[in-house]
């Protein structure tokens, strides 16, 4: 992390990013990084920072081409030369887009190269993380439905009981009665 | 009285109410290369949120926007899904 300051006032610090496709032999790319350090050293560029971001996928086809390599770089140079050097890189063959930013004041240099790999490690251990919760919510949930089902089936078990008792008394009842009935001689049957 | 104010509170928060994310972190320049503080600004077609529900201030709708560009220029974010 270090924040850019141009040395002189007639110079001006410049972000370009360069964006050329994934399946290029090296011979070419060699070439191709060649020919963009060229382009800087004829506008007498001074190189601050560089920043290969490495192969990316990228979101949509540009030139039938699905993957890219990005490459930022960093430059203090004369603010009348940039037009020169935009034209150049535009000229250049293999290079897909390329975009020049000027930076604003205080702006601290950050690799995203490197981010970029912590942010994925990231993801993936919040994934894991988020799939852990939910495996345990699940699991607290279950058990709390067999615990819930043990009781409710134990409730059901001692209301049968509770009514099948008093029923087997009043059948008891009830043969005596009519046992009661039927040897009672005054009624005459 | 008292019941509106728990049924509002029980709904989702009022969207007006939001605070700017950006200025609670006193960002002063928004990186079009930094896709992770992007990316929640973008809904799932690649349109860049209102600000009505994102709760950003116009100063930093206006850096996001311009960083949403640069970046769907350059290939790392998509123009339309």
């Amino acid at each position: 992390m270090t924040s850019l300051v141009p040395t002189s006032e007639d110079t001006v610090i410049y972000e370009f990013c360069v964006l050329y496709p994934a399946n290029l032999s090296q011979k070419e790319e060699q070439t191709l990084l060649k020919g963009i350090e060229e382009i800087f050293a004829e506008a007498e560029g001074k190189q601050i920072a560089k920043d290969a971001w490495g192969r990316r996928g990228l979101a949509y086809p540009i030139k039938k081409q699905t993957e890219g390599n990005f490459l930022v770089l960093y430059y203090e140079m004369d603010p009348t030369k940039m037009r020169e050097v935009d034209r150049q890189l535009r000229i250049l063959p293999n290079v897909l887009r390329h975009l020049m930013v000027k930076p604003p004041k205080g702006y601290e240099l950050v690799k995203y190269s490197e981010t970029f790999e912590q942010w994925q490690k990231d993801k993936v251990t919040d994934r894991e993380t988020k799939r852990k919760d939910e495996e345990s919510k699940l699991q607290r949930k279950v058990v709390e439905k067999a615990k819930r089902d043990a009781k409710r089936t134990e409730v059901k078990k001692a209301e049968v009981k509770k009514k099948e008792i008093p029923s087997t008394l009043e059948e008891a009842d009830l043969s005596k009665k009519l046992d009661e009935l039927i040897s009672d001689d005054t009624l005459g049957l | 009285m008292d019941h509106r104010k728990q049924q509002q509170q029980q709904q989702r928060s009022d969207p007006r109410l939001k605070k700017c994310p950006f200025c609670l972190k006193e960002t002063k320049y928004i990186d079009y290369k930094d896709y992770p503080t992007i990316k929640p600004f973008m809904d799932y077609f690649g349109n860049i949120m209102k600000r009505y529900y994102s709760g950003l201030c116009l100063k930093h709708q206006k850096m996001l926007k311009n960083a949403i560009e640069r970046a769907r220029f350059m290939g790392m974010v998509a123009y339309r899904k």
